[in-house]
């Protein structure tokens, strides 16, 4: 279609040089995504042949499902009724296996990631800001840092208890040192010259450095740190479900433990899925806020 | 033009001047050693007038607009600006780096708008301000880009707006066109000279390219190195256009490069 846009434009001997200039980058773009969609359509037809020709010379579901099963029972997941009790509210709402579990998941993993981050941006920026609180908790950070975000889940356990205030526990644990960190970094490389720039221009008191100079120059390192974090909580999602919190990586176990592989593939589908989306509306967001960048 | 009339340089300067450079001297000091770079400066810029410092590298130009510019504070003497003392940065001194520094977040209408906004400048008086300046500059088309759009020259024009948008005492510019082609050196130099007779803003200008020195200025204040000092004020006394060709220029420049020892 674009292809014919080009064509056109270039057929065209009135049409405005830069119109014809668009055109013909617009062509190539699409040019460019055909072949590379082409490739990856080739890609991935191979790779479910070769699976579903392992799955057919193993013949036994439960130690490798075909594609066409987990399909199957994707779509089984997605369409058998069941209905999802809000907390708090106590309501019940109509839901598919599929949405309820996936709602499960995301009544720990929102809160998770969104106390979680808003934590580690506050600590990175405050850190990355005052040299004080820079000496005073790096030691604290250092060592804090390297546990990894799951074995707080005695904590979870003894203080929440393993549900989803346990699980966006330990969510919101792996949140927070990423997005400390991108925020931290952000911050610290804000260019001294900006601030200079600032101050020339009559900015004079701390906040307002931060809240016009600092945090506008570090927001690019801060959003790649939430777009990290938004990938690696999913991860941790699964991991603190293993425990028993409801939700997707719990059906995963869940499934595997009665031999129904294909349902626990079919969730692991569900997780990736989630992921892709999720990444890619905030690219989407992240393109629009940071257009201004080189 | 303004300079031209002014008293000159072997005069004795009193203390109305808009900039008084008073026995500066600078040291920096670190565990392992002590470094003077500038020491006992003395110089003054008269209200209105274009003086341009140059001198080889190393000899403390930076250091010395630094100082004035209040991002760092003299080892000894002072820096009076009418009259008072500087000490620390302020909207009083408009400064344009050779980096530029636009904020690349801010479009150029905002890069520009941003010293009003902490002024305090209301919304109509500021967009009009903003319009004005960027007319000055002849961006205004501009308004919309973000500073990655545009060209050197272009970006150095936004800097020269946004210092002059807050209507500052005096331009400080160092080496501000250290980064853009010659062709667009020579443009720029015409709209700088066109901004301070249009403004009547004083110009202090550290560079150091002596043709532009000679160009731009009513006065050049050459340094030495080893530590940094003012070896001589030369008063370039030639008209308005002036073109690298006459044999005056030539003079002037030779003259200023010998004393540099280039």
């Amino acid at each position: 279609m674009s292809l014919e846009t080009g064509t056109g434009a270039a057929s065209d001997p009135a049409a405005a040089p830069e119109e014809a200039a668009e055109a013909d980058s617009l062509g190539d773009l699409s040019e460019f995504d055909v072949s590379s969609l082409a490739y990856g359509a080739v890609g991935t037809t191979v790779f479910l042949a070769l699976w579903q020709a392992a799955a057919l010379a193993v013949g036994r579901t439960y130690l490798l499902p075909s594609p066409i099963e987990v399909a199957t029972a994707f779509v089984v997941e997605l369409t058998a009724p069941t209905t999802f009790t809000v907390p708090f509210v106590g309501a019940s709402l109509p839901a598919t296996r599929l949405t309820a579990n996936l709602l499960q998941s995301l009544l720990h993993y929102l809160p998770g990631l969104v106390v979680g981050s808003v934590l580690g941006i506050a600590l990175g920026v405050g850190m990355g800001w005052s040299g004080r609180l820079d000496d005073a908790l790096t030691p604290v950070t250092r060592f804090l840092r390297p546990i990894p975000p799951l074995a707080w889940i005695v904590f979870a356990i003894v203080w929440i208890g393993i549900g989803h205030g346990g699980a966006a526990f330990i969510v919101g644990i792996g949140a927070f040192w990423i997005n400390f960190y991108n925020a931290y970094a952000g911050v610290e490389g804000v260019s001294t010259h900006l601030r200079e720039v600032a101050a020339s221009l009559g900015v004079d008191d701390d906040l307002t450095m931060i809240r016009k100079v600092v945090l506008p120059a570090a927001t690019p390192s801060i959003a790649t740190g939430i777009r990290t974090s938004i990938g690696q909580c999913w991860m941790i999602v699964v991991a603190a479900e293993l425990f028993g919190a409801p939700g997707v990586g719990f059906q995963i176990i869940n499934a595997a433990q009665n031999l129904a592989t294909d349902v626990s593939v079919a969730y692991m589908a569900v997780i990736s899925l989630v992921f892709l989306v999720s990444d890619g509306a905030f690219r989407r967001v992240e393109r629009r806020v940071l257009a201004w960048r080189d | 033009m303004a300079g031209l009339s002014e008293p000159s340089a072997s005069e004795p300067r009193s203390d109305d001047a808009k900039v008084v450079v008073d026995g500066v001297g600078k040291v920096y000091e670190s565990e392992r050693q002590r470094v003077r770079a500038l020491s006992g400066v003395d110089f003054t810029v008269d209200d209105g007038e274009f003086v341009c410092l140059v001198g080889p590298s190393g000899c403390g130009k930076t250091t010395l607009f630094r100082t004035i510019a209040g991002l760092e504070a003299a080892t000894d003497g002072e820096i009076r600006l009418d009259g008072d003392p500087v000490t620390g940065p302020g909207t009083d001194r408009g400064m344009v780096f050779q980096e530029y520094g636009l904020f690349p977040w801010r479009t150029v209408r905002e890069n520009v708008a941003f010293g009003l906004e902490e002024q305090g400048v209301p919304e109509p008086e500021r967009s009009s301000r903003v319009g004005e300046m960027l007319g000055l500059v002849g961006l205004a088309e501009f308004a919309d880009a973000y500073p990655k759009e545009l060209s050197g020259g272009m970006k150095q024009r936004v800097g020269i707006a946004r210092a002059l948008a807050v209507d500052p005492e005096i331009l400080l510019a160092d080496e501000p066109f250290g980064s853009v082609d010659a062709q667009t050196r020579d443009m720029l130099h015409e709209e700088l000279l066109r901004i301070w007779s249009e403004t009547e803003k004083t110009v202090l200008f550290v560079t150091h390219d002596v043709e532009e020195a000679v160009k731009l200025s009513d006065r050049v204040v050459v340094m030495a190195a080893d530590p940094g000092r003012v070896s001589e004020i030369v008063d370039v006394d030639l008209d308005r256009p002036r073109e690298r060709t006459e044999p005056a220029f030539a003079d002037y420049v030779d003259r200023i490069r010998t004393l540099i020892g280039e």
